[in-house]
């Protein structure tokens, strides 16, 4: 029972509870549970990049500690205050909007094959999350991602320990900023359930969820926004712009996923067959997460002054994300977002957007800067 | 540079498995033609069109590939660089854009044309059903069960075979190698190593002296591991037989 109350708390209500903070600050159209979670997710994936890179750099022993004491103390204040945030939201008139999530509501609203088309969805996710849960996957990696939580929950100690052996080591800069198998290992110690069974049996159950969390929510983003916006301007290019397109459009990444194993290098081999390592998160979570924000930030005409900074806020969040997954995806966030930036000011011919993408990320290259100190630190000595 | 160059269209079509049928890149580079012509909304454009356009192009340009390769130390990865097309996202709406009214008639030809092309994921001979809630082969659990200390650490000896999943169980089990030796292609050198699994029949004198210099407490030896004389000759005795293993317990050696 105290495993499941500790799961519940740390992968459910915390991250909702932190998801709040930037969705008071974001206008209402956008703010919906499914973004709430989302954003909870990666804000409190940044605060453990926080709260974990100092420890596991200046801490030599038994640092696993005071990193998940100042994250859990952290996180815990965000999602008061993200409750607090909302609480007062809604006495103002403005909490949290239902249209997009509310099961029986959007039941009621479908017809008979988009009820199908959902039922279809749900049946490959399910069968998804069943082979997850009752057939193990190897991967030759495991043997150090898995054994880094479990020596984080066994020993206390985050990356001084190799995990192959047992024996000391110095960091291993490219793994040691990478501190995603330090997140579970928190998860683990707080549900009181040994880290193999969290990365192996429990992340899938969660992390695939969250995967299609976020294909939703860019699905939603580009089929049922309205026609019009709120400038006036018709925005319909070609494509029937409804709801209804949002069920087959998961049903084919649902497929995408499962057919997507033309080798083992795809991010959707990844996805459901080394769901609990970090690079398969950067993969099907972090890189669909910022092409969601790049929609959500650019897409339509004019945006409510003020209301845009929490989805700025989540954006530099996701980039902070990425560094707990990997030190190579924290370059190829970067990339992307360096690319997509040039490509977006070039469409919408505005120079800004690259100066607001370079802002966005500042973590990353304060990230890329202290990788290159740890590794390349002994030539300036 | 032509070279290079090279290089990045084999990891291309190792990528999309080119080699064993594998043909979802033609339904990616078919919608992201189709964007190309019908896309209107800026944003989507960029997004969905251009960005992904001109990552393939930087993949397949020989200066990056170097740049990336110097920076990151290492070739083996560059293939993550794919990652950012997210083919199955740009597929899925460009097939979506396609259909327009027809939608369903579309999605089931599109349900075929994946079938078709990708490789079902299950089929993998790397997934099996699980034994446990570790999703750990139940013999290297029960393994390091009957091993692991009550207090302190210990150090096995162990096949080849449960390297990748004892400490997996246990971090308080040691291991006097792991699974940097059974990377041929990172090419490490280990005595114990040799001895363990390299030598045809186990010189157990040899054996013996090797292992105890860690000290290993235990030696756990598949039951039909040729051997030239039998280990409780050497002040071993047997601790366990768990399946094809025999445990073994070095009585010289003190045990936490």
């Amino acid at each position: 029972m105290i495993q499941i109350i500790g799961l519940l708390l740390w992968l459910v209500a915390v991250p909702f509870g932190i998801g709040l903070i930037p969705a008071s600050f974001i206008s209402e159209d956008k703010r919906n549970p499914g973004f709430v979670m989302l954003a909870g997710y990666f804000v409190m994936w940044a605060l453990f990049e926080v709260a974990a890179i100092p420890a596991v750099l200046f801490v030599k022993y038994n640092n696993f500690r005071p990193a998940s004491v100042c994250f859990m103390a952290l996180s815990l204040l965000c999602a008061a205050a993200g409750v607090l945030l909302m609480y007062r939201n809604r006495k103002a008139g403005s909490g949290i909007k239902q249209s997009g999530f509310c099961p029986v509501r959007l039941f009621r609203q479908m017809g008979w094959a988009e009820r199908i088309e959902w039922l279809l969805f749900l049946l490959l996710l399910g069968f998804q999350l069943y082979r997850a849960a009752a057939y193990a996957s190897f991967d030759g990696d495991d043997a150090y991602y898995v054994v880094e939580s479990l020596i984080a929950q066994q020993a206390d100690v985050m990356y001084r320990i190799l995990p192959y052996t047992g024996r000391p080591t110095d960091l291993d800069v490219r793994h040691a900023l990478a501190v995603f198998p330090m997140w579970i290992a928190f998860v683990a110690v707080k549900s009181h359930i040994h880290a193999t069974i969290v990365s192996h049996t429990i992340m899938p159950l969660v992390l695939i969820p969250l995967g299609y969390l976020v294909y939703y929510e860019i699905g939603r983003t580009l089929f049922c926004r309205d026609a019009i916006d709120k400038d006036g301007v018709s925005r319909e290019s070609g494509i029937t712009r409804t709801r209804e397109n949002l069920p087959v459009f998961m049903i084919l990444m649902a497929l995408f996923q499962i057919f997507g194993n033309v080798s083992i290098y795809t991010n959707e081999t990844f996805f459901l067959t080394r769901t609990w390592q970090g690079k398969a998160v950067a993969g099907s979570l972090v890189i669909p997460a910022l092409l969601w924000f790049f929609l959500l930030l650019y897409e339509g005409g004019k945006k409510e002054r003020g209301k845009e900074a929490g989805l700025w806020f989540v954006f530099v969040c996701i980039n902070m994300t990425a560094g707990i997954c990997s030190s190579i995806a924290v370059f190829l966030v970067s990339i992307l977002t360096a690319v997509t930036a040039l490509c977006l000011a070039f469409t919408r011919r505005d120079l800004r957007v690259i100066l607001q993408m370079g802002a966005a990320c500042i973590p990353n290259v304060i990230y890329i800067a202290i990788y290159l100190v740890v590794a390349y630190g002994y030539l300036l000595k | 540079m032509w070279g290079i160059f090279l290089e990045s269209v084999v990891v291309f079509k190792n990528y999309m498995g080119f080699h064993e049928g594998g043909y979802l890149a033609g339904i990616y580079l078919f919608a992201l033609l189709y964007l190309w012509l019908t896309e209107k909304d800026k944003s989507r454009r960029a997004v969905f069109v251009y960005a992904p356009t001109l990552l393939l192009a930087m993949f397949f340009c020989p200066l990056f590939r170097k740049v990336f390769v110097r920076v990151m130390g290492d070739s083996e990865t560059y293939y993550r660089l794919l990652w950012l097309l997210q083919m199955s996202l740009v597929s899925a709406y460009g097939i979506l854009k396609l259909c327009g009214r027809y939608r369903r008639i579309g999605l089931a030809v599109m349900c075929a044309a994946i079938a078709a092309c990708g490789s079902y994921v299950y089929d993998s001979p790397y997934i099996s059903k699980a034994e446990n809630a570790w999703h750990l082969p139940q013999e290297a659990v029960d393994v390091a069960k009957l091993i692991e200390p009550e207090k302190g650490r210990v150090t096995a000896l162990v096949p080849a075979d449960l390297i990748y999943y004892i400490r997996q169980y246990s971090t308080n089990i040691e291991l006097p190698y792991g699974r940097e030796m059974l990377i041929a292609r990172w090419d490490y050198h280990h005595a114990m190593y040799e001895a363990m699994e390299k030598a045809e029949i186990i010189d157990t004198e040899e054996f013996v002296r090797l292992a105890r210099e860690y000290p290993c407490h235990y030696v756990v030896l598949e039951r039909d591991r040729q051997i030239e004389e039998p280990l409780t000759e050497y002040g071993y005795e047997l601790y366990a037989e768990v399946g094809e293993y025999l445990i073994y317990q070095d009585r010289e050696t003190e045990t936490p």
